[in-house]
Order: C-alpha cells, then structure tokens, then sequence
C-alpha cells in the first residue's frame, strides 16, 4: 500500500499549500523605455489569441513576428484560441494556484466582459501603457477607446483595431435586405428558415441579440451607465417577444441555433441561409477572397446604426514575460504595423491608433487603400455607430437570451 | 449475399472519409456541387507549411505519444508479469482499478487534477500531458501485456537459472525475446490512445501544449474544410500505418493489431 | 521449488528468489491510483468548496444544489444517456452481424475486414469531422439527394447534425464502434468454434434459434464488456459532441467545459460537480458489470 502517502499528499496539497498574497498584483510599472527594450531583447513573447482566422495568424506570427525576432530579437509564438475566456481562465486558475509570477500568458487580445473580469480580479498589469513610445498616436480623449465596453481602461490594456457590426448578403439571391429590426422581423416571417444567429454567448451572436435589445429599449441612451435592472426587466420582456416572435420562422424553426459564427459562415456559404453578420466586417472580404463566400456578397450597417467597439492588447498581472510584452505591443502600434493590418489582403482592420498623428507618408498610406466591394466602407458605418454596454449588461441580456429564448 | 453486405459494409466504413479526401484537395465547394469547381493542393501546401502549426503539432503529438507509450511499458511490465504469471488474492481487484481509468470518460478525472498539476508547475507543460496521457496509456499496456506473461512459461526461466544463467542473462535471453511481441503491442497500443487523446490535452495543456487533434478541432470550428481535410488525412495515417507495421510485425500475416486490440480486450474480460 | 529431469539426471532447481507480487504491482497502482483517484478526489473536494481563493477550504453543497437544482442538467444528463444508450444498442446490433458475416467465408471477405480493421485506427474526431461533412444539410449526401431532385434545399434534408436528437453524434459513434464489437465479438466466436452450433443445426434448430441458444450465451459475456465500454466513451467524450451537438441541451461533458471555463470562478464547483456525476454513472457501470465480467483470477 505505498502509494498511500503519495494519495494523502495530493489530497491535502491544496489545503495545507499557503494561501498566496492574492490582488498582490504588482503595479511596479517601469518608467524607462530604454531599460524595457533592454530587458526584452533576445527573449519571448507567448501571445494568446483567437486562432480562427488564418489570415490573422499570419499576420500575427509573420509579420509581426517577423519584425520583433529582427529588430529585437524576440520571438513571438502565438497561442490560437478558440474562446478568449480560456486564456483569462488560464490566469484565473494561476492565480488560484499561488502562480503570481512566470505565469504562461504574456499577452492577450481582449475585450469587454474577458477585460472586466481580468481587470476586477486584479489579473491584468496596469499602468504601463504610458511608457511605450508609440503611445502618443493614440487618443485617450476619445471615450471610445478610454472606455473598454464601459469599464474605463485607465493604462491597463492598448487598443489594438476597432470593429464595427455588419450585415451580409448575397445580391444574386436577395435583392433587397432588411435595414432595421422590425424590417428583419418581417423579412423572417417573409422567407421562413432562411435566417438565425448563433447562440449566445457566441461573440457575433451575442452582438446581434444586443441590436435587438437597443431597438426593444427604444435606442441605447437608457442603457449606458451601469446594470440597472429596472430598466433591464423592461427592455428585456420587449426584447424576448421580438426574438420568440421570430423564433418559429428561422433556420430550423429555432428548434435549433448555430453555436457559433463560423457554423453560420458555413451555413451562408452553403446557402442554407440569405443574411450573415460579423463583428469584423473585412472578413466578408476575406471569405470572398478565399472562395468561401460568393463574389456578389455585399455588406451594410443598419439605418439606427450597428454596435462598435475597440479591441485591446492586455498584459495579465503575473507575465513571466512583461518586457518583452510591452515592445510586442509598441511595434503592434506603431502607423506602419497598424497601416499593415488595415490592408484588405491581410487582415483589413480598422487601425486604433490616430492616424491624424501619423507622418503624412502613412496618412496618405491609409487613404490610398483599396476598397473590397464586399466590404461596407468604415467611415459610411461609423456614421451611425452604437457603443456596446457594460459588462454586466451584456452578461445579463446573454442570460435572459438562453433563460428565455434558448432552450 | 454475404459479399453484397460486405460491399455495403466497405462503402458505409469509407464514406466519412471520402468528403474529408475530397475537401483537402478542394477550393470553395459549397452546396449543391457534386465535386468542388476546382481541384488544389493548396491546403496541403499550407498544412505542410510550418505556418499552419501542423508540422510543430504533427512532432509534438508523435512525442509525446511515444514518450507515454515508453513510460507506460515501463510502469506497466511488472504488474503484468504479476497480473499474467501469478495467481493471487485480489487480483480482480487489481484488475478493476486498472480497468477504471480505461472507462471512466478523462473530462470526469482531469477537472479535478488540472489544479494539482498548476501546482506542481505540470501546466500548460508537455511533462505535463505526457503525465496525464498515462492514465489511459498505462491500463492498456498493462493488460496487452499481461496476455503474452500469461503464454510464457515460468519453467523455462527456472530451467535457465538452474542452468547456472544469471537473472540479468536470463532476463535478456529467455523473459525479453518471449515477451517482446507483447511489448510491443502494449507499446503501440498506448501509443495509439495517447495520439487520439482531446479532452486531456485540451484541459492540462491549457491551449500550450497544441497537439494534432487540437488543431484539428480549432481548424473544424474556423470553418477552414480544406486545412481541416488535410489534417483530418494526416491524423489518421499513423494509426492506419501502425495497423499494417503490426499486422507484419506481430503475427506475420492478416491478424493486426486491431485484432489484438479486440482479442486482449474480450480476454481482459472474458 | 520444482526439479527438473535433464538428459537422464535430476537436478534440484537453484533457489529462486521471488520478488513479491505486491511489489509488481506497485509502480502501475500508483500511477493509476494517485493520477486516476487523486484527480476524482480533488474533483470531489473542490465540488464542495465555496472558496475560489487557494489555500482557503470552505465547505458548502451550494454548487451541488445549483447543478442538482438546474432542469439544464437534466437535459444534458437525459441527452448523454440517450446519446449513450442509442450509441451502444445499434452497435453491439450491428457489431454481431458484421462478425457473424465477416466468420463465413466469401470474396471480399479480405478486404471488408481490412476495412473494419482500418476503422478502428481512425481517431473519433476526424470520423466525426468526416461525418460532419456527410451528413450536415448542406453535406455530400444532400447534395447528391438534391442533384436527385429529392429535395429542392438544404432546408429540405432531414438534421442530422446539430439537431436535439443528436443523429448525427449517435452515427458517428455506431461508426466507430461497429468495427470495434464486430472485432470483439468475432475474437469471441472463434475462442467458441462452431462445433456447438453446428450440433445444434444438426439436431434441428434452424440458424436463428442455433445463435439465440449456443452462440449468444457463449460470447455474452465478451459482447457485454465490450458495450460497456463503448457506452461510458459516449456518455463522457468531449470533442464530438463539441463539434455535432445543439446549441441545446447539451452533452454533460460539453456542459461540464463551459462550466469549468466560465469567466465567473464560482462556476467553476459546479463543473467538479458534473464531472462527478459523468464519473458516478460511468463507475457503476464498472461496478455493476465487474461480477458479469468476470475480472478475478488469471485466464
């Protein structure tokens, strides 16, 4: 019966380990970009991020990664995820652990709900955004990107691209798509199993039940500020009769919801459904490119306007690897990395950075690129664009959607 | 009759494949095409390409399969030597709790490990998995090769020790050649069952340690068919190698390892 | 001690020194028992802890009471037994027929059980992801159905895949797992022979009361291990139902993920929680089947 201490020591490692200094999150922030570089250099950078586009991978490990192994030596290895929450996760479990340093994430693509509970949880390093050099290009000012889903960013985190809610169609097949929630209600009812929308909390799907709670709220202005359930129960009920009126005219008769965006993607190729939607409007483009969708796919915003919001790039509090992670994001920043990312072919989002503050030759780099005819221009979008809602809002309208409309 | 069943039972056991085949070579074919509008190999190009990660995954899943395959042999060959030679009390006992792991679903196990591992620093480490493959690995070895202790006959060891052999020499000359097949066996078994591991990978590896079938399933839900025909082919090639090796290697004519597989299982039982 | 008689002469065997059997078993039991128990037993103790916060014990049955408390959990658990259940039912149907087919002797006899050979090789996720692309509504077969003219859409293709029946999860697993019991089972027949059988024939029974009478009682007990085994695979893996389920409900190990991935730590007992239901179902199976399985003793 040897392995009977081995068993005892398992069981009781987790109760009799001490109970490490936790929300110790060390704010010791370096104030010297040259000692930062210097640390960096030669070293590694373990990027966690959503994998499930190739071509934001390459972009990520080759160019990106290209230009960090040259001019710094580091090397960036990205970690593909299918749900941003793993990685938060991953931390959260750490930090349940005791780990407070050496942590695996160095770095992390987040946003919205993933960035709340990073941030309440003391799990995201703070205040070091200020030190990078690039950080001049971007514009504080604006509450779009000081403001991460309504929880102010406050040097925890650098915006990355912004991103703008799209619809999709395809011309040959629907002449005139649906512009408004109550347009799209009769359009359902008019072509019976011809739409659905992953299931929350699906990021597109959840963006999607989101219009419909604006349009239910009668527009977004009651909604910012912080959960007020009040004014939640009333919009909510407006909200579930809207989504269950439609239910028994979508794909399947609602029976059913795709539990992701890619499973609707490959629904739309396929033509089992006329209208898809993305969150990342240049990726009408891509499928267009990569043969996916068809050539005559065409995008638009609605006329009441499409939910926006700004990505960031967070550094969690226990990083083995903080150094290099902050000139990770410096190079992601600077006008040539961002310019690169906006090009249609590799990648096609929106830069976060000011392009205002950028030299001219990148300006007229920015205004010189070319337009996919898939794609729905971003400046025609932002025209009417809508703010996402706090964290807890959108926690609870994902709830009320499965407790309600779901199951 | 029976060969009009058997043609039935061939095209049913191959038809899943074939729209994997046929994607991997595909570009855009969507409903209703029959056949894709135009045939390439650019999926296999970017699947061999290092930056797809499938030839990184492709080597880690190899390693760390082999890795616990040995360490499961190793473990593994004296409880067989018990469990195949000797009778003793509580042996079905003993057979139960190897048997446990075997059905018992990992997700049930690996939940509750995956916060012992963060702490001993086994996370998100290849150690780690490797660690954690063995709780499938190990009962399959054990029980293939408990079946070839259980053929070897303990008389011959005693005659070659009182022929004046030495334990090492008798351990090389007679136990070792006698028992190999069943090494083997339990090697590639244990090699199989770790190459086809998700669930523990996914939760000990926390996203670092991207094995094939990891990838696999992250190209599946990004909706890339071609990328994920191609890894899909790749995945299943060693096995399907591993079944022809075997056949040759263990019995030297039609009876391969998936024979055994069935055999030692129905034996462990009946 | 035994001694042996050697070209004529008798010569008493050297003395043997016999490594206990315990400590033959040791090294395995201790991997199997430290990873295996200690991996349930955590799950156990963590099910109770109220307190996200390491190092720190506080005994609650809230997460309990949430899973126990959700009809959510007993949809999943209804699907998985359904899903489990189905699965194991039309393989071990169909396993038997395949064995009892691939015993007799005819041309392409060879190749088809290469074939099933060969399928026991391919992991279940690429036989899931094949099937995937077979039978979704948009899949192969629908295509072939719509060039036809059976139906004019996808829409018109009967869901298989991601549908609250979970077709197209009980097919994937019958594909898997036909090969595996017809292996099983043919292992079984041919430990029996046919002499009962053919007796039996002999004496008059026709084929079908021959098998119900001779052959199944023999390979019982072989065709029952293997079922239990394939119907605790179905009711615990992960990757398949992940990738051919519903948005709802869903599979208990699917559920048992998002809870234990939940942002909200506090979720994160009752997937310990979960987890040791799928095992508490899956160990009384063991159990349950250990005395039909007959485990004691050497062959």
């Amino acid at each position: 019966m040897t392995y009977r201490p081995l068993l005892a020591a398992m069981l009781a490692a987790p109760i009799l380990a001490p109970a490490f200094a936790i929300g110790a999150a060390a704010q010791d922030a370096p104030t010297d970009w040259d000692s930062v570089v210097e640390e960096a250099r030669g070293g590694e950078v373990n990027f966690f991020l959503w994998g499930g586009a190739d071509n934001i991978n390459a972009y990520v490990s080759d160019y990106v990664g290209g230009l960090l192994e040259e001019e710094y030596g580091i090397t960036l290895n990205a970690v593909p995820l299918t749900d941003t929450a793993d990685a938060v996760n991953l931390v959260l479990s750490e930090r349940e652990a005791g780990v407070t340093e050496g942590g695996a994430v160095d770095l992390v693509w987040i946003n919205g709900e993933n960035f709340r509970t990073m941030k309440q949880g003391d799990l995201v390093w703070c205040g070091w955004t200020d030190v990078l050099p690039n950080d001049d290009l971007i514009d504080w000012e604006n509450p779009a990107i000081a403001n991460d889903f309504g929880v102010p960013v406050e040097g925890c985190e650098a915006p990355w691209s912004t991103a703008q809610f799209a619809f999709g169609y395809d011309s040959a097949r629907t002449e005139e798509p649906p512009r408004s929630i109550p347009d799209l209600v009769e359009w359902v009812k008019a072509n019976p199993g011809r739409f659905t929308y992953p299931a929350p909390p699906d990021f597109n799907g959840s963006a999607f039940v989101r219009h419909v709670f604006y349009h239910a709220a009668g527009g977004v202005d009651g909604l910012i500020g912080p959960f007020d359930q009040a004014t939640y129960d009333a919009a909510a009920e407006e909200a579930w009769d809207i989504l269950n009126e439609m239910e028994p005219h979508l794909w399947r008769e609602g029976a059913t919801y795709p539990t992701s965006i890619t499973q609707l993607q490959q629904m739309f190729a396929n033509r089992e459904v006329d209208l898809i939607f993305d969150y990342n409007p240049s990726q009408f483009g891509v499928f267009v490119e990569d043969g996916t969708f068809p050539e005559t796919t065409r995008s638009y915003g609605l006329d009441d306007g499409t939910i926006g919001n700004t990505n960031y790039l967070a550094i969690p509090a226990n990083a083995a690897n903080r150094a290099a992670a902050m000139v990770a994001v410096n190079v992601m920043l600077s006008g040539e990395t961002q310019l690169e990312k906006a090009r249609p072919g590799v990648w096609g989002a929106p830069p976060a950075i000011d392009v205002s503050r950028l030299p001219q030759d990148l300006q007229d780099g920015f205004g010189a690129l070319p337009q996919h005819p898939s794609v729905v221009p971003a400046a025609e979008l932002a025209e009417t664009a809508l703010p996402e809602l706090q964290g807890e809002w959108v926690s609870a309208i994902d709830a009320g959607w499965q407790e309600n409309v779901g199951r | 009759m029976r060969g009009a069943a058997a043609l039935a039972l061939g095209l049913l056991l191959v038809a899943p494949l074939v729209p994997l085949a046929v994607w991997s070579v595909a570009r855009g074919w969507f409903f209703p095409d029959l056949l894709p509008a135009r045939l390439t190999w650019e999926a296999w190009s970017a699947a061999l390409s290092p930056r797809s990660g499938v030839p990184q995954a492709l080597a880690l899943s190899a390693g760390i399969a082999a890795a616990s395959a040995l360490l499961a042999v190793l473990v593994g060959l004296p409880a067989a030597r018990a469990l195949g030679m000797r009778r003793f009390r509580g042996s079905g006992a003993v057979r139960l709790a190897l048997l446990a792991p075997v059905i018992v679903p990992g997700i049930a196990i690996v939940l509750g490990l995956h916060g012992l591992f963060l702490r001993l620093g086994l996370a998100n480490t290849v150690p780690g998995v490797i660690l954690v493959h063995l709780i499938p690995t190990l009962p399959y070895a054990v029980l293939a090769m408990a079946g070839t202790f259980a053929g070897l006959d303990p008389d011959l060891e005693a005659q070659a020790r009182s022929l004046g052999a030495r334990p090492a020499a008798v351990l090389r000359h007679v136990t070792l050649p006698a028992i190999l097949p069943g090494i083997v066996a339990g090697g590639l078994f244990a090699f199989l069952v770790s190459w086809a591991q998700y669930a523990l990978t996914l939760v000990i590896g926390g996203g670092k340690v991207v094995t094939l079938p990891l990838l696999l399933f992250s190209y599946a839900t990004s909706g890339r068919n071609d990328l994920t025909g191609a890894i899909g082919i790749l995945y299943l090639a060693p096995g399907a190698l591993a079944l022809v090796v075997s056949a040759r290697l263990l019995t030297g004519r039609g009876a391969g390892l998936a024979t055994m597989h069935a055999t030692m299982r129905a034996k462990v039982r009946a | 001690m035994r001694s042996l008689r050697w070209r004529g002469r008798i010569i008493p065997a050297a003395p043997v020194r016999t490594v206990p059997t315990w400590v033959l078993l040791t090294p395995a039991l201790v991997v199997v028992l430290g990873l295996f128990g200690g991996g349930l037993a955590l799950g156990a103790l963590r099910s109770l802890d109220a307190d996200p916060l390491p190092g720190q014990m506080a005994w609650s049955l809230a997460a309990w009471g949430r899973v126990l408390g959700d009809g959510g959990t007993w949809a999943s658990f209804g699907l998985s037994l359904w899903i489990a259940g189905a699965s194991t039912l039309l393989s071990v149907l169909f396993g038997v027929a395949v064995a009892l087919m691939l015993r007799g002797a005819f041309r392409g006899r060879a190749l088809a059980s290469w074939l099933v050979q060969l399928n026991l090789a391919v992991p279940h996720l690429v036989g899931a992801v094949g099937i995937l692309y077979l039978l979704s509504q948009s899949g192969v077969l629908a295509r072939i159905a719509f060039a036809a003219g059976a139906i004019e859409g996808p829409a018109d293709f009967p869901a298989l895949i991601w549908d609250p029946w979970a077709a197209g999860i009980v097919l994937q697993y019958v594909w898997k797992e036909v090969p595996f019991l017809a292996l099983v089972t043919l292992a079984a027949l041919q430990g029996i022979g046919r002499d009962y059988e053919a007796a039996a024939r002999s004496l008059g029974a026709g084929p079908a009361r021959a098998f119900a009478h001779v052959t199944w009682p023999q390979i019982r007990p072989a065709v029952t291990g293997g079922a239990v085994i394939v119907f605790a695979f179905a009711f615990g893996a992960y990757e398949i139902p992940a990738l051919l389920g519903a948005s709802y409900p869903k599979a208990m190990p699917v559920l048992a993920w998002e809870r234990f991935t939940d942002p909200d730590l506090a979720r994160r007992p009752e997937a310990m929680a979960l987890a040791l239901l799928i095992a508490a179902l899956c160990g009384a199976l063991v159990l349950a089947g250990a005395r039909g399985l007959r485990l004691g003793g050497v062959r």
